[in-house]
């Protein structure tokens, strides 16, 4: 059957399904056996079950879905006082019975106009958005951070079509990373490009983005390079965050084997250039998937440095939950491969409200209305697709 | 068996695969310190970490216990910490350096390492030691080529040993070998 057929099947239908980039095209997952609801008590056990199933070897042999931020940190012991926002479980995940394979072009007519009512509102207006800038940055000075990214959310009452809106945001903005969830009572659509964790049998690799670039006429992908190169800033920022995902892999690689794979390279996207280096290790032995979940969860590169430093700050100052922001999408496999990214650009749909999160670095040298405004940029391709 | 003491930093585990190219390592976090590790522990490094000095004082504790008893090392934090406790005052500097690749100079005839060399290394700290510094048996033995920012301080009587910068990072060239020489000597 072909995929735009499928797309339309799928969607009449009206089963929850998931859908996951893959190298050549992407993966639906559907006709779920069992959907787990995750909550601090039962995540240890649910993880550590995984391993036990005997069928290995079937491509629906996994649990498919995301932890959101807030039980990544309750799982490293950080503790978050009580935030607004959407109830929204802290974590879902899926035991898939189909798997299809769909090609790289995702073609779907909708079934339903999207609706959209009026703008959307940020969370975190300019001037609240400078005063906890300004005292991050004080933070930074007196050494309790190195560097710290502030989440801001757009929001808005909505009813949407999320299968239009992937497919759409999959023609503007194809990432590497990009899922998205339809089930009964919420949605996920998201564009992320980064992933966080590919562990193949003993072998586990990160591949931290620090350092985004608007493409133009003037540039290609070596003028970028040259770009992120003079760019102190940006240097500045990628180098920290390579130091910390190789202290992050040494938790749980042999010592010595962890080693950057590519040093700051650049990769081009259809309007970006992202400044990316990949890291990896050689998993020691008796090291369980957990284990390197709490080594790496959540990811470092949209938290801050020092980690646990950072969030305890971050979640001070954050009124609202971050729900499935920054959280982590992805699968483990029966046989324990996984593959994880980061959830950021994404769409959260939930109870008729949207939910669009972004965040940007604060560093010694950066500017709080440049921020303010890259946040914006990083937000408006999602929200344009409510036009 | 080296004993790291961790200040809870995203850093510390490579300083920990990197001494274990040296010996056997044992680490814990500053609130979990365990005894039977340090009394057993040849050496003690105090890990990089956020706040300053001030921030712990179990680790100051810890340092004036086995000061001239066992080799301790301190990176970053750690360099701050030893200093701290040898009354020096750390103080917040105008530029900072997070994720900073700058160049060295060992400028000491009495460093185990030779004066004169420069070198690029890593640093990660928003924090300074106030000169002048005067403490028996410690010298700076390097500084920033730059900035002139004490950089190392080496006692060879009471074999302590302290580094601004951090050894572990990518950005330090031949950090393997910086703390090859300071295990050894």
């Amino acid at each position: 059957m072909t995929t735009q057929n499928y797309l339309k099947i799928i969607s009449k239908s009206k089963k929850p399904f998931v859908i996951y980039k893959s190298n050549k095209g992407f993966d639906l997952y559907t006709n779920f056996s069992k959907k787990i609801i995750l909550t601090n008590k039962n995540i240890h056990s649910f993880i550590n079950k995984i391993s036990k199933n005997k069928s290995k070897n079937k491509s629906t042999d996994l649990y498919i879905g995301f932890f959101g931020y807030k039980i990544l940190n309750n799982l490293i012991g950080v503790k978050l006082p009580k935030q607004k926002g959407l109830k929204f479980p802290k974590g879902i995940f899926y035991k898939p019975e189909t798997k299809i394979t769909l090609e790289n072009k995702l073609n779907y007519k909708k079934e339903e106009s999207n609706r959209l009512n009026g703008d959307f509102k940020i969370n975190i207006n300019k001037k609240a958005y400078k005063k906890i800038f300004d005292k991050f940055k004080k933070r930074i000075k007196s050494g309790q951070t190195y560097q710290i990214k502030i989440c801001t959310k757009y929001k808005n009452r909505s009813k949407i079509d999320p299968l239009d809106f992937y497919c759409r945001l999959m023609k503007s903005n194809m990432a590497p990373e990009a899922f998205m969830i339809k089930d009964k009572d919420y949605s996920i659509i998201s564009c992320s490009p980064e992933n966080l964790i590919t562990k193949i049998k003993n072998f586990i690799t990160t591949k931290p983005i620090a350092g985004t670039l608007k493409k133009s006429k003037k540039l290609n992908k070596t003028k970028a390079l040259s770009f992120f190169k003079k760019n102190i800033k940006e240097t500045k920022e990628h180098n920290m965050i390579v130091d910390m995902e190789r202290s992050d892999l040494s938790k749980i690689c042999k010592p010595g084997s962890v080693k950057i794979i590519k040093k700051k390279t650049v990769e081009e996207y259809k309007d970006l250039y992202h400044y990316v280096s990949l890291i990896g290790g050689k998993l020691k032995k008796k090291i369980s998937s957990l284990d390197i979940i709490k080594a790496m969860m959540p990811g470092g590169s949209v938290v801050g440095c020092p980690k646990i430093s950072t969030l305890n700050l971050l979640n001070t100052q954050e009124k609202e939950s971050r729900n499935i922001y920054t959280g982590s999408f992805g699968y483990i496999k029966f046989n324990g491969d996984m593959r994880f990214n980061i959830i950021i650009r994404s769409i959260l749909d939930y109870q008729n409200r949207s939910e669009i999160s972004v965040a940007s670095g604060v560093v010694i040298d950066s500017n709080s209305r440049h921020e303010f405004n890259e946040n914006y940029i990083k937000a408006k391709s999602l929200m344009d697709l409510y036009k | 068996m080296i004993y790291i003491i961790d200040h809870e930093d995203s850093f510390t585990h490579n300083v920990i695969h990197q001494f274990e190219n040296f010996d056997n390592v044992e680490c814990d976090n500053f609130n979990k310190i365990n005894k039977k590790n340090l009394d057993k522990a040849k050496v003690i490094v105090l890990s990089p970490g956020p706040g300053g000095p001030k921030d712990y004082p179990v680790s100051s504790k810890i340092y004036n216990k086995f000061k001239g008893k066992k080799k301790i090392i301190g990176i970053c934090l750690g360099f701050q910490q030893i200093l701290f406790c040898e009354k020096a005052k750390i103080i917040e500097q105008s530029k900072i350096y997070h994720g900073f690749q700058s160049e060295v100079k060992v400028i000491s005839d009495n460093s185990l390492f030779k004066k004169g060399k420069k070198f690029k290394v890593g640093r990660y700290h928003s924090l300074k030691l106030k000169e002048p510094f005067y403490a028996k048996n410690f010298e700076i033995t390097m500084r920033c080529a730059i900035s002139k920012v004490a950089m190392a301080i080496e006692n060879n009587k009471d074999k302590v040993y302290g580094f601004q910068f951090h050894p572990e990072s990518f950005l330090t060239e031949n950090g393997n070998l910086l703390i090859k020489k300071i295990i050894s000597a």
